[in-house]
């Protein structure tokens, strides 16, 4: 034996242990790694690996009609949507699955690239997809790991563009709108509600989601359900909308720019709001093509805008409304005040013209003609603070409140006003525009139906109403409305009588003879409405029957040059309507609030 | 020189018996059946592979005593048969062999399938260890390799040609470590094992087309994730899921749901790490540790050069397995169908490894009493 041999292979043993104990030691660390910290990570693909989490969409809620007529469905659909994270190989698969879903690739890339960072909730390809696309897919099961078919309903507006502003339409929820809204549930390329009721009340109609695991092998076979939870469809809306007078308030305004409000005006109840030039909601339900997107968004009549609510115009003669008002309740007038109308009015080295000299008219006839010299009178007599307050009295300048998004607050100037946005002094001149409806003053049509409400119920300003109800899907009312009143206008009874009687004038003998309908006395006003540029606005705000008021309405014709020729008509179409309707439902009083 | 001729010391009592070797081997054996019990499970059947499974642990336990009992320097008398029979099956396998996963790696011999090239690893070991225990100096040159790569050369060969690239490369390892252990200058390893490297690329077109996409595979696992890549991607899942604790016996889902390939064979380690978790993977690469360190140390305390290298063979083979498998499992090696030893669920496998611990065990019981 030689010791050094033996030492050598001692030393040789020694080095292989070390090798072993080492290279042991470094499975060690990559355990630690894969287990202990990044446990997490690899559990999620586990549980994605055996867990197919489909969402069980709920049904969105209904929107009816007041009469129960729905104006809001949905109809059965399939959709298709990915896992990223179950994507392996997202190169060879979303080319194909852009090719026989139908989308174009680019658009699935980009939209693929910001679900990345979520990897694991779905994001949906298309829906509304045929059963061609689902049976093809189902072909290539297969091959396209992480697909997915689901039902989704999809929102169907039977009426069309008839309701499109007051409904509204449904859009992907964006990106900035998501980082608000994730915490209340809602998930990327969730559906809600961009503009009208289906904006106003998304929380109320969308209902929440149900979710449906189910655990798979390898093959993606199902094997068992491992939670189950049913979804809770939205609830049903009830609207105060009339579908007989919506209908008939957009088919009057075909063919033209502007907007028609009917309310009720005991409650506020809106009864039709139409606007014009309009959309076709159903073009969103399913996501708006790019195409159409265009079509709509450049489309310089802009139909998308609800003229009723979000655009304010000149009032022109129908503000005579609010110059009257005040002038009756100040005592600067009453019916039988007389006034000498020479056709023209001089202020100082100014002469204002109106078109006719009505020679000695009384107030009431002066309303009737909407005498521009009576009213200039008037409102110099007033001045223009107190013009500016029974103006907002009557909810001028401020948003209605009505359950609409996105309205708007008009404008009632004042001197403090003027002054401070044009560095000018008001002139006695601005006056007489303001107590015409003329110069600063805008307003919306519906902000105008609001004040003939007040003017038609004796005073009071009601807050204009959309939805009457919420009925939960078992068929419960959930929630119900009561006419709410914002304001008690402080007029005397005799001074609003005389407002009316004049009123009633305008359509009996004056400019709003077009608006007189067989056997239903209806009271209004007609405006001219001097614009920038192109012709007047044509506006008629009136409410029927006159002695007991159970309508209101106003029509805005955008360059309708005059109210009592354009406006007027519209008016009593839709009033006739409605007179029709309330006498054929004789005995079943369905037009009772 | 060493005590090569001796006759060794006779065999000793129980006493000499190294429990801590048969311990760990023991509950290695015994994780692997419950492992193996569970990654086999099935509605059907519940216990799975339980049956064989036990049948081969008892198989292995016989055979594990009887070469404890067997004086082992028999085998070096017979390390020609022994060599020569490997030889002969090696070529009927690649003859007459079954084609199992690609590849011919089986033999029937009446009702009984053998793999081979598992017992061949022994083969290899016998004959190496004669070989190398009757040179009177330490092989320190080139010429001194030739009758080790003489005696390996064919092997590997024919393995590869099965093709069975994982076990083709373990007959390396262990020629390598034995050489190692003989005394073979860095150097001189370092010599041949660039030259090795070098020819790598020569036995690039020898592979099939599906091992070459399994070291592709290994490279960047994204490659082909449903295909070669997926096994690694769904092992890794699976031990990691497990997390520290593991998810239970039986209760792994990649296991239950048939996510991992092949999870009671090669992929078992990877049942256990989701099962067992952290807790359960270590205790195994403990298990291995401490055996090995036992063997090694047999080795150094024998004084009989055969007996030595009969133990660094052993040690070598069973090393080479564990980094490999386990390595593969967690992305660190790439998939060449390497099964974790005395856990893996295959016979040939089981049993041959037993008996190497018999070998181990019969030259534990005929050393000198220890000095150090």
């Amino acid at each position: 034996m030689e010791p050094s041999k033996s030492v050598d292979l001692t030393t040789r043993l020694a080095s292989l242990g070390v090798g072993l104990t080492v290279a042991l030691a470094a499975l060690g660390l990559r355990l630690w790694q894969l287990q202990i910290l990044q446990a997490d990570y690899y559990a999620q693909l586990a549980d994605v690996n055996r867990l197919r989490v489909h969402r069980l969409p709920s049904p969105r809620g209904l929107i009816l009609d007041r009469r129960g007529t729905p104006l809001v469905t949905n109809r059965p659909a399939f959709s298709v949507w990915v896992v990223p994270a179950e994507v392996v190989d997202p190169g060879r698969v979303l080319p194909q699955l852009a090719r026989v879903v139908g989308v174009p690739e680019d658009d699935l890339w980009a939209r693929w690239e910001r679900s990345r960072r979520r990897p694991f909730e779905p994001m949906r390809v298309r829906r509304d997809v045929g059963i061609r696309v689902v049976t093809a897919l189902e072909e290539r099961r297969q091959s396209l790991p992480g697909v997915q078919v689901e039902a989704e309903p999809v929102r169907v507006y039977p009426f069309g563009p008839a309701a499109a502003h007051v409904l509204g339409y449904l859009g992907e929820v964006s990106p900035e709108e998501l980082e608000a809204l994730r915490p209340r549930g809602y998930r990327a390329g969730d559906l809600i509600g961009k503009a009208g009721v289906e904006r106003a009340y998304d929380e109320v109609l969308r209902g929440s989601d149900g979710e449906h695991a189910v655990e798979v092998d390898a093959a993606g076979r199902p094997l068992r359900v491992l939670r189950e939870q049913p979804g809770q469809p939205g609830h049903t809306l009830v609207l105060a909308l009339d579908r007989e007078l919506q209908e008939e308030a957009a088919r009057q305004l075909q063919g033209r720019s502007g907007a028609v409000v009917a309310m009720d005006p005991w409650t506020g109840e809106v009864l039709a709001m139409a606007s014009s030039p309009s959309f076709d909601p159903n073009l969103f339900s399913v996501g708006i093509s790019e195409q159409d997107w265009q079509r709509l968004s450049a489309d310089r009549r802009n139909p998308l805008l609800n003229r009723a609510t979000a655009s304010a115009y000149e009032p022109g003669s129908v503000f005579k409304v609010v110059t009257g008002l005040a002038a009756l309740q100040e005592g600067r007038a009453a019916s039988s005040s007389r006034f000498l109308c020479k056709g023209s009015l001089q202020l100082g080295r100014w002469v204002f013209r109106d078109l006719v000299a009505h020679g000695v008219v009384d107030f009431t006839t002066g309303v009737a003609q909407s005498c521009n010299v009576m009213f200039w009178t008037l409102g110099l007599a007033l001045g223009p603070d107190l013009l500016a307050e029974y103006a907002q009295r009557l909810g001028f300048g401020s948003p209605t409140g009505v359950d609409l998004p996105l309205e708007v607050p008009g404008m009632i100037p004042d001197p403090a006003y003027k002054q401070r946005t044009w560095q000018e002094p008001w002139y006695p001149g601005d006056t007489l525009n303001m107590a015409i409806g003329q110069g600063f003053v805008l307003v919306t049509p519906l902000q105008v139906a609001r004040a003939m409400s007040a003017v038609a119920n004796g005073g009071i300003l009601l807050r204009p109403r959309l939805v009457r109800a919420v009925v939960s899907p078992e068929g419960h009312v959930v929630r119900t409305f009561s006419p709410e009143a914002q304001a008690r206008l402080p007029v005397s009874d005799q001074a609003l009588a005389a407002l009316r009687r004049g009123l009633v004038a305008v359509v009996d003998r004056g400019t709003g003879q077009a608006a007189r309908v067989e056997g239903l006395q209806v009271a209004g006003k007609t405006g001219s409405a001097e614009t920038a540029r192109g012709r007047p606005h044509a506006w008629f705000a009136g409410y029927a029957p006159a002695s007991q008021p159970r309508i209101v309405v106003v029509v805005l014709v955008e360059h309708g040059y005059r109210g009592g020729v354009s406006a007027a008509p519209i008016a009593r179409a839709i009033l006739e309507r409605w007179w029709t309707g309330l006498r054929s439902a004789r005995g079943g009083n369905l037009w009772a609030r | 020189m060493r005590a090569s001729v001796r006759e060794p010391s006779r065999p000793g009592a129980l006493r000499h018996v190294d429990w801590v070797l048969v311990a760990c081997t023991l509950t290695l054996v015994a994780i692997g059946t419950v492992a193996v019990a569970s990654a086999s499970s099935t509605p059907e059947q519940p216990l799975g592979l339980l049956r064989p499974r036990l049948v081969h642990t008892a198989v292995g336990l016989a055979v594990l005593a009887g070469f404890a009992a067997l004086p082992y320097r028999t085998l070096g008398e017979v390390w020609k048969f022994a060599y020569g029979s490997s030889l002969v099956l090696l070529v009927a396998t690649d003859v007459v062999g079954r084609t199992a996963l690609g590849a011919q790696r089986w033999l029937h011999v009446g009702p009984v399938s053998l793999q081979p090239s598992e017992v061949a690893k022994l083969g290899l070991i016998v004959a190496l260890a004669w070989s190398l225990s009757r040179r009177k100096e330490p092989p320190t040159r080139a010429v001194d390799l030739v009758p080790c790569l003489a005696l390996a050369g064919p092997m590997v060969a024919l393995v590869f040609l099965q093709p069975d690239l994982g076990s083709a490369m373990s007959f390396v390892a262990v020629a390598a470590g034995m050489l190692w252990a003989a005394g073979v200058p860095a150097r001189l390893m370092g010599a041949v094992a660039l030259g090795g490297l070098l020819a790598a690329p020569l036995a690039w077109p020898l592979l099939k087309p599906y091992q070459r996409t399994r070291l592709l595979a290994f490279l960047d696992p994204g490659v082909d994730p449903l295909g070669a890549g997926y096994n690694l991607i769904q092992s890794k899942i699976a031990i990691g899921s497990g997390g520290l604790w593991g998810k239970g016996l039986f209760a792994g889902t990649q296991n239950t749901l048939q996510f991992l390939p092949m999870q009671h064979t090669d992929f078992v380690f990877s049942v256990i790490g989701e099962e067992l978790g952290f807790v359960g993977t270590i205790g195994v690469l403990v298990l291995f540790w401490v055996w090995l360190l036992r063997v090694l140390r047999v080795a150094a305390s024998t004084r009989d050069a055969f007996g030595s290298y009969l133990c660094v063979g052993v040690a070598n083979l069973v090393a080479f397995h564990v980094l490999v498998n386990v390595g593969m499992t967690v992305g660190l090696a790439p998939a060449t169908g390497i099964p974790l030893p005395f856990v893996s669920y295959g016979g040939t496998a089981l049993v041959t490894q037993l008996a190497a611990v018999g070998m181990v065990l019969s030259v534990a019981l005929r050393r000198p009493k220890i000095r150090f």
